[in-house]
């Protein structure tokens, strides 16, 4: 699997293909949807999509893929070689979404959520093999939330296809195993040489499974913490392990959207440093109520000396 | 009314000690005084794109420009020695450091000449208008 053109940038996310299987563009095929790498802390969300022509769903059950997390990795690395070999019939696509993306969007001022980060990238997934010229007829996906509303969802999308969603998926149908075959590999090999963009020098590389509850993790965690940065961008940053770290251990960082409450935001800036001279609030004539400062300066938020 | 009754001195000696240092804006507040691994956390992940910069800090994208100080002006960055307790005494700065451009982060927003610090720059032509010597 050629990972290169995520790692080149692995600030962004990243669409990955196998070639079109020829046959995929003529027979009616099946797609089965996962993701790897929702839950931890470190490192990408990986989507997969693999699909085949529906008349080959019996040589794919007997080449015995099978729920990727009910493997060890070395077994993955198989599975997927073996559904490189089969490359003829069997396609697949990934979409690696970055952990800075996955940081930026859930911590954005318009709330984007995983799960709709999560739904996007299915669709997108499916338009691209649609697009690609694969005559889907049937798609299976895994969900972790409400399996009805997102079906609905995905069978409006695409009027035509019949769409199955269901919890645990992956163990249910094997084109949603090969899936996330696809996908965790693809995950474990980006989260095991991640690429550090930041200029860190020699980064410990023992941050585990990426887990919250792995010990390695958690551990490298509070060992790479810088107070005012937080993280690099490999961790992802709207995850709560991350903000209770960074809340204790770190400095704190006011932004003009956080929820603060009033009270509390007037006794900082009673307070302020520096730094107070570029915040939202800093009105111009708080200091000198005699002399009421020009609407041109407070606008810049432009003071005199004396009054910092 | 501190302004008023005490004041604030720069010693203005200190810029020739000064160092050029590069500067950003950024649109929140940091409770830090003092170093921080600029370099190697932000300018380290900078990306430059035709219109604008793109970073992250703490996980939320900030997206800025590169703006110089007007003509004929220099930035200064101005640090309190002997910090008094009271307001009523004087207050003595020096020049930390020196800039000739900064470079200022939004939260999320494209920058345009909207964005406060850019009017900012608008003073110094201004003020030339208002306060400099009338030619005959």
């Amino acid at each position: 699997m050629d990972l290169s053109p995520f790692e080149t940038d692995n600030s962004v996310s990243c669409r990955l293909a196998s070639q079109i299987p020829d046959v995929c563009r003529t027979e009616d095929c099946c797609l089965g949807i996962d993701e790897a790498g929702r839950g931890p802390v470190l490192g990408p969300m990986v989507y997969g999509i693999c699909f085949c022509p529906v008349s080959k769903k019996q040589e794919l059950k007997e080449s015995k893929v099978a729920d990727s997390k009910t493997l060890t990795e070395a077994e993955r690395e198989n599975l997927f070689q073996k559904l490189d070999e089969a490359k003829s019939y069997i396609g697949w696509a990934l979409h690696i979404i970055s952990p800075n993306t996955i940081s930026t969007s859930m911590l954005q001022r318009s709330k984007y959520n995983l799960n709709a980060l999560s739904h996007d990238s299915a669709i997108d997934l499916v338009q691209f093999a649609l697009d690609s010229g694969v005559q889907l007829k049937e798609v299976f996906v895994d969900t972790v939330g409400p399996a009805d509303k997102y079906e609905e969802k995905l069978s409006k999308r695409f009027p035509g296809i019949e769409v199955t969603v269901r919890p645990k998926a992956d163990s249910l149908f094997p084109i949603v195993s090969a899936a996330s075959i696809c996908a965790k590999v693809a995950r474990d090999h980006v989260v095991k040489g991640w690429n550090f963009a930041e200029d860190l020098g020699e980064v410990d590389s023992a941050y585990g499974s990426g887990y919250p509850s792995d010990p390695k993790t958690k551990a490298w965690l509070l060992k790479c913490l810088d107070p005012v940065f937080g993280y690099p961008q490999f961790v992802r940053f709207s995850w709560s392990t991350a903000q209770t770290l960074m809340d204790s251990k770190g400095v704190t960082v006011h932004w003009d959207d956080d929820d603060e409450d009033g009270e509390k935001a007037a006794q900082r800036h009673n307070n302020r440093s520096m730094l107070a001279y570029f915040s939202a609030s800093a009105g111009g004539n708080d200091q000198n109520p005699t002399r009421q400062t020009h609407r041109f300066f407070t606008e810049r938020r432009l003071k005199s000396l004396d009054t910092l | 009314m501190s302004s008023n009754t005490s004041v604030t001195r720069v010693l203005v000696s200190s810029v020739g000690e000064a160092q050029r240092v590069p500067v950003h804006l950024m649109p929140c507040e940091i409770e830090h005084n003092g170093p921080a691994q600029v370099s190697q956390y932000l300018t380290a992940t900078t990306k430059d794109c035709k219109l604008e910069k793109t970073v992250s800090f703490r996980g939320r994208g900030l997206k800025g420009q590169e703006l110089s100080c007007p003509n004929g002006y220099t930035g200064l960055v101005l640090k309190e020695i002997n910090k008094s307790g009271s307001d009523q005494e004087d207050r003595t700065v020096k020049v930390s450091s020196v800039f000739d451009k900064l470079t200022y982060w939004n939260l999320e927003t494209p920058p345009n000449s909207d964005d406060t610090v850019v009017m900012a720059m608008d003073w110094p032509e201004l003020a030339e208008a208002i306060h400099g010597p009338v030619e005959d």
